[in-house]
């Protein structure tokens, strides 16, 4: 080859291979983690979504929306888990695990950051709805409906605590610090005398309105209200979190899981960002664990213990770490699975393992695979380039630039 | 006119300590050369520079202004890009979204397209793969992806940390020469080469660093024509 040959490198085959045997050992290292979409069966359905125009999307979502507020009404048999369990608290308890999977999904989904102790926001919530309803408890009190932003603030408040000393850590190292961080708070709950260990609090509250004959509309008995808030909630939370997905937040959590230095010195604060995540993650824990206190009524520290946190863990891997579709879908089966089979209720740790190994196995990017359209918030200043470039002759051949683009683009990133 | 300083650089790992005392410049304009064997503290250099690494004693200043303590993501708003070793593409994000991210730091959107379009310009190959996986991509093609990112940035010093790595011989030509002209459109380039006599020759000043200290400076010519480094690095004796 001249050395007065233009600059069109990567010529012979030879050099692929070598460069490729290379690239095998490098990976062989164990940094690179592809994330590509799945091919095959709900890869299938993602191609599929996207080919919809944008009418049929709504049009789309909106009948699964609407299904969704109908299900508990509904209660449609097979599906239904009676008569082990009231279908309306349990279409409660999967909203509630959904949404906690949405927020633990900004964690360990967008941002890579392996949290084991998830449960500790939970419980902060809980008690932070708690202590400022129940009768039981001295201090003030203020509507429930107050505690759900309270509670958000102050376990982001918790989440910051943590994560500042914490996420200069990495890895494993941030694993283990979690997993520590949850313990204590259930601890802590134990020994601390304001908390009431197991004797708890009860009657905690719960929104306003009572029902024509009487008793409360929002009972600890009737799962319907506090289902529809749970979901009016997820609903919220979702778009919020789908919108930083697209912005240059989500981008930099996306860099980060992916090469934490290479992102560093992209210009991303990592730091930052990792703080952002943990504590954005917080906050929507934080907020179920406040809703779960609501409908329960009753808060002691029983229920906040690791396993709860790696099933939380198990239910965003399930559904498709990085999804947030998927974490909603993989929150919800994991709570329903138990409560519609009774009878292997008692084995779901045993079976929540045996299904992570086989999705490990077969589907290792959950049951719906990540894929951001990263480019949405350059997207603009990438059109302008392509079509820019698009006006020059050397770019006539190739179908990507111009104003197709995008389309074409979008295309790609899903495929 | 100096562009990068170190002055008395340390560095440690732990206990251990990786760079002793090292002290060079980097001239605007310059293509400067680091070459010395495996472990000698090439890639820690690097990494000292664009900010992944702290000093534990010393003095690093870029363009008059001392960074020492500056966070590396803001390293980068300052005019420092570091193509790292093994590349260190986002193997989950697109040619085109691995790019994007190279601008991240940007605060000037309006120079975005002139210099995706330098990039494009300089790996045509980049173009034509826009849509691919950057973990999908060859080894020589995540190369000029890692180099086209770092210059996304509009780098007033571009640090290259291994740019021939696992590149067959044609390919280490044109690599170099694309360092070249990359230099002739005004960025200063420090490269860290194991690739010693290609270094050499097209860099114009470059430093030999054994264990942590630097032994040997001069032009690129003085060095290559130095009996001790022939030996030692040129694979001549
Ligand atoms: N993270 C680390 N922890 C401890 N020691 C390290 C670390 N990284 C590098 N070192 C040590 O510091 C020294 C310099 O390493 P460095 O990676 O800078 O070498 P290099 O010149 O880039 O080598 P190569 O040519 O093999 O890339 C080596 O002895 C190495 O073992
Ligand atoms: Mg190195």
């Amino acid at each position: 080859m001249s050395m007065t040959d233009g600059p069109t490198p990567m010529q012979t085959v030879a050099a692929e291979q070598a460069a490729e045997d290379r690239e095998a050992s490098l990976k062989a290292a164990g940094r690179s983690d592809h994330r590509q979409p799945g091919k095959r069966r709900f890869g299938n359905l993602s191609d599929r979504w996207q080919a919809l125009s944008r009418q049929q999307q709504w049009g789309f979502l909106v009948i699964v929306v609407v299904l969704a507020y109908l299900l508990p009404l509904i209660n449609p048999p097979i599906i239904t888990t009676e008569p082990g369990n009231n279908f309306a608290l349990a279409c409660f308890d999967m909203a509630r695990f959904a949404l906690i999977a949405v927020g633990l999904n900004v964690v360990v989904g967008y941002a890579g950051l392996l949290d084991l102790g998830y449960v500790a926001f939970f419980a902060v919530g809980s008690y932070c709805a708690a202590m400022l309803t129940s009768p039981d408890s001295p201090y003030l009190h203020i509507p429930y409906l107050w505690t759900l932003p309270v509670a958000m603030a102050v376990t982001m408040f918790f989440g910051v605590m943590l994560g500042v000393p914490t996420l200069r850590l990495r890895g494993d190292y941030l694993a283990i610090v979690t997993l520590g961080f949850g313990e204590i708070v259930r601890i802590l709950a134990t020994i601390i005398p304001a908390m009431k260990g197991q004797v708890g609090f009860q009657n905690v509250g719960h929104p306003p309105g009572t029902a024509v004959d009487g008793t409360p509309i929002f009972s600890n008995s009737n799962g319907v209200p506090w289902y529809w808030l749970t979901l009016t909630i997820i609903i919220i939370v979702t778009l919020l979190v789908g919108n930083l997905e697209r912005s240059r937040v989500g981008r930099a959590w996306i860099a980060i899981r992916e090469d934490e230095d290479a992102a560093e010195i992209m210009g991303v604060p990592t730091f930052k960002y990792k703080v952002w995540a943990f504590a954005i993650g917080a906050a929507i824990g934080g907020l179920s664990g406040a809703l779960f206190a609501g409908q329960v009524g009753f808060v002691n520290n029983q229920k906040f213990d690791v396993t709860t946190s790696i099933l939380f863990l198990a239910a965003v891997v399930l559904g498709g770490a990085g999804n947030k579709v998927g974490a909603i879908l993989g929150g919800a089966l994991v709570s329903y699975i138990p409560l519609r089979f009774t009878a292997i209720a008692e084995y779901k740790y045993l079976i929540f393992g045996v299904a992570l190994v086989l999705i490990m196995i077969f589907r290792s990017q959950g049951l719906l695979p990540a894929r951001q359209r990263l480019l949405a918030y350059g997207r603009t200043a990438m059109n302008q380039i392509t079509s820019r470039n698009g006006k020059e002759p050397t770019d006539k051949d190739n179908p990507s630039a111009g104003p197709g683009a995008r389309a074409v683009r979008q295309k790609g990133a899903e495929a | 006119m100096t562009l990068l300083e170190l002055d008395g650089v340390s560095v440690h790992y732990g206990r251990i300590q990786a760079l002793r005392d090292i002290s060079f410049t980097v001239n605007e304009g310059e293509v400067v050369a680091l070459i010395g064997a495996n472990g000698a503290g090439k890639t820690t250099t690097m990494r000292t520079i664009s900010g992944l690494l702290n000093c534990s004693e010393g003095k690093i200043t870029f363009a008059g202004q001392d960074i020492t303590k500056m966070k590396a993501h803001i390293r980068v708003v300052h005019g420092i890009s570091q193509a790292p070793e093994g590349r260190g593409i986002f193997p989950g994000m697109t040619v085109m979204e691995n790019l994007d991210m190279g601008t991240f730091g940007r605060k000037d959107r309006s120079g975005v397209a002139k210099d995706l379009e330098r990039v494009f310009d300089l790996f045509p190959r980049l173009k034509e793969r826009e849509k691919q996986y950057g973990g999908t991509m060859s080894g020589g093609e995540q190369q000029m992806l890692a180099i086209g990112r770092a210059l996304m940035s509009n780098p007033k010093l571009l640090l290259l940390d291994e740019p021939s790595m696992g590149l067959a011989p044609q390919f280490i030509r044109q690599i170099f020469k694309i360092i070249k002209e990359i230099n002739n459109q005004g960025t200063t380039v420090l490269m860290v080469e194991q690739n010693a006599n290609q270094a050499l020759a097209g860099a114009h000043r470059a430093f030999v660093l054994e264990t942590g200290e630097i032994t040997h400076s001069g032009t690129g010519k003085q060095l290559l024509e130095d009996p001790s480094i022939k030996e030692a690095y040129l694979g001549v004796g």
